[in-house]
């Protein structure tokens, strides 16, 4: 065997353990759950073929769907724009060159690596109505009691808030790592020509990080739309109260889980799947066109 | 000791064997493997009792081991995903509610399949039984569970608070109901506030699930949920006495604030008030026994829940719980053996007498044994005659799906911010379609 050959086979030994795990974890769940989207299966009895019935009932029988999709995408909405511009403001401010930024720079860090469960039961006592941090704050400045988790509209303002503080972290040190990229030379040539502050950020640091920032919207989009585990433990495995915090994820795990419809809740998953591909297209295709136009 | 370097190839090597080393080796039974596995819900003070009946059954039959798998919150949900995984627990707790779901997709073994060899015992458990638990799980012509405790629910009271507010006790008897009326006024006298409006203690609290309560009152405003019992084609969500009696519970709380409102509740145990002597009345069943009857300084009684103005008299709810076994069980025998003894005369005389449960054996539930485990309970009654004052809970494989339009549509009612009879469209044909098409 030459060592070239050696050195390819190596190269494939070496590959192969990761190769096997993604073909066991991540191609045959896919391949099944296509599968199984197009079948009516309760996981005990055997599986029926039922066609395009399943994606059928999605679109056109089950309002249930429409509520967890306008749901969704407010969530994504509420999550998104606010967790950008603090994510851009607070990056920002860690790139100054401070005393013990390094410091604050770790901080910032500390909601990444907490779970989600326990973040939500923490907030779950930070929004209690009664006694919760939020509604004391509120009460020292004269403002009522917001029923956060109890009235459908709050609620989704509180998992929105929520998924925030959760997703600013991430998202500020993409950004930050990607404004320290930022020629100095720049920000320098733009003081002397009398740039304000304010004008460098937007003029120099934002289309810069374009990049960055395009990666973050992706990104979170993602985990928005697969949100579960926040909506879970904040306001139940039914998505209330009422339909208030009911998402794709809950009406996905709902199907799969507790009415044992492993059909329908394939079909969803395939939904979603098809909504997050269009969506990343669409956003990468204008990000190109953006960055050729300038 | 090192004079080479260690090269790429020996580290590599030393990785993989150490690995390799490291791996779980597949064992032919780990520890617990070669045991009856029993799956089974309780809070922890029932727990404890729950244990020492399962001792017992050990000491009886030394050749069975057991190995108990205690739920997490979603029975349920957990008992699928074992069973499905190829996992099931040979011996099951099974709820009225939701073992149909399990028995339609043949999860459970029908029992009537292993009583047809055990003839004695078969008569035996005909003879003793009530007949109206016994029945709640039978299914499609096939019995999937032996009732092992009534789990309805009735009135926990703090004897001291109602003298203190010099008010008569409640009825003793399912026979001697009290009215809507009176139950409401009884609450209000028992509520107090401070200056401010902060609630110091309630009239009543609930410590079962609110939506499934205020069904309850629904059923004794003189409606059933739903007819027939099993694999049922109409729930009353669209009859007037029945949403009458929803409404009078949700109006408890959210008009005349005797009872803690969901807000409330964000951050109060109903449970924990009672047990505190800051509620004067809880709901529930006899699995908060063991902890009322462990509080410090609470002296308690039961009594029966109101009747509405259509009702027929006073009742509780079926509420019963069960042992099945897993028809995929290679431990049927031991598993039989484990059902036999926990639900028959043997291990029911026990659990009565342990005060764990109320037992679903005539023969148990009015032993003196279970008086005798009950002698803080004056109103006895309530607890031996209130299977025979039950009214049944709806046994179909859709229910999950009708709860969880249940727990979406009560919400606003319970908040008090849509009547109960916004339930007459909404959830009645939401349910109806459910049923059409489960």
């Amino acid at each position: 065997m030459t060592r070239t050959r050696r050195r390819a086979w190596a190269g494939r030994v070496f590959v192969a353990p990761n190769l096997a795990a993604l073909a066991v974890f991540m191609l045959f769940p896919l391949g099944f759950s296509l599968y199984m989207s197009f079948q009516r299966w309760d996981l005990f009895t055997p599986a029926k073929f039922v066609g395009l019935a399943n994606f059928r009932t999605l679109f056109t029988a089950d309002p249930l769907f429409l509520i967890a999709l306008r749901n969704t995408v407010v969530f994504t909405v509420g999550t998104i724009v606010p967790t950008v511009l603090i994510s851009l403001v607070v990056a920002a401010l860690l790139n100054r060159k401070l005393m013990g930024i390094g410091f604050f720079r770790a901080v910032i860090f500390v909601p990444l690596a907490v779970s989600s469960v326990v973040m939500a039961v923490v907030w779950q006592f930070v929004f209690n109505v009664d006694d919760g941090l939020l509604n004391t704050m509120l009460g020292w400045i004269g403002l009522g009691p917001v029923p956060w988790l109890v009235e459908p509209g709050w609620a989704m303002v509180s998992l929105c808030m929520v998924s925030v503080w959760r997703s600013v972290p991430f998202a500020t040190v993409v950004l930050l790592a990607a404004m320290q990229g930022v020629p100095e030379t720049l920000y320098e040539a733009a003081k002397i020509d009398g740039a304000s502050e304010w004008r460098r950020f937007v003029s120099i640091t934002v289309p810069l990080i374009r990049g960055a920032l395009s990666f973050v919207v992706i990104i979170s989009i993602i985990n928005a739309f697969q949100a579960f585990d926040l909506v879970y433990v904040l306001t139940g495995g039914n998505g209330g109260p009422e339909t208030g915090t009911y998402v794709l994820g809950i009406m996905l795990f709902q199907h799969a889980f507790a009415f044992l419809d492993f059909g329908y809740a394939s079909a969803l998953a395939w939904v979603m799947f098809a909504i997050l591909l269009v969506l990343t297209v669409l956003q990468l295709r204008f990000a190109r066109r953006v960055s050729l136009e300038n | 000791m090192f004079d080479k370097p260690i090269g790429r190839r020996t580290l590599l090597r030393g990785a993989g064997v150490l690995g390799a080393s490291l791996l779980p080796w597949p064992s032919a039974c780990g520890a617990g493997e070669d045991a009856l596995t029993f799956f089974f819900q309780a809070n922890p003070d029932e727990a404890d009792a729950r244990m020492r009946i399962i001792e017992e059954f050990g000491r009886r039959h030394p050749d069975i081991r057991v190995r108990t798998v205690l739920s997490g919150p979603d029975p349920m949900q957990q008992m699928s995903t074992f069973c499905a995984g190829g996992r099931c627990p040979d011996v099951l707790m099974a709820w009225e509610l939701t073992y149909a779901g399990l028995a339609e997709r043949g999860v459970l073994l029908d029992l009537n399949t292993v009583l047809a060899r055990d003839q004695a015992f078969a008569a035996d458990l005909k003879a003793d039984s009530i007949a109206s638990l016994y029945d709640t799980f039978t299914f499609n012509g096939g019995q999937y569970a032996f009732p092992e405790q009534w789990s309805g629910n009735f009135l926990f009271y703090n004897k001291r608070l109602f003298a203190d507010a010099g008010l008569r006790p409640p009825p003793a008897r399912w026979e001697q109901p009290w009215s809507f009326a009176e139950f409401l006024e009884t609450a209000r006298a028992l509520t107090k506030r401070e200056r401010s409006g902060r609630v110091t203690q309630w009239g009543f609290v609930d410590t079962w699930v609110p939506a499934y309560s205020a069904g309850l009152f629904g059923m004794n405003n003189g409606v059933p949920w739903c007819t027939p019992r099993t694999n049922p084609t109409h729930f009353n969500f669209d009859d007037d006495a029945f949403i009458e009696g929803i409404q009078f519970y949700a109006d408890l709380a959210a008009t005349h604030h005797v009872a803690p409102t969901a807000i409330d509740a964000q951050s109060l145990s109903t449970m924990d008030l009672f047990a505190a002597g800051r509620a004067a009345m809880a709901m529930g069943g006899h699995w908060r026994y063991q902890t009322f009857v462990r509080a410090e300084g609470l002296d308690f009684d039961v009594t029966v829940l109101p009747a509405g103005p259509e009702g027929h008299g006073a009742q509780s709810d079926i509420g019963t719980t069960g042992l099945a076994i897993a028809a995929s069980s290679s431990r049927k025998e031991q598993a039989w053996e484990f059902v036999k003894f926990a639900t028959g005369p043997i291990g029911q005389a026990m659990i009565g007498e342990s005060g764990l449960f109320v037992p679903t054996l005539d023969s148990a539930i009015h032993s003196a044994g279970f008086g005798r485990a009950h002698r803080r309970i004056g109103n006895l009654g309530v607890l031996t005659e209130g299977p025979a004052h039950s009214g049944y809970l709806p046994v179909t494989p859709a229910w999950e799906k009708i709860n969880a339009l249940i727990d979406r549509a009560f919400g606003p009612v319970l908040r008090g911010t849509r009547p109960a009879t916004s339930l007459k469209t909404g959830l009645a044909r939401d349910i109806a379609q459910v049923l059409s098409n489960p």
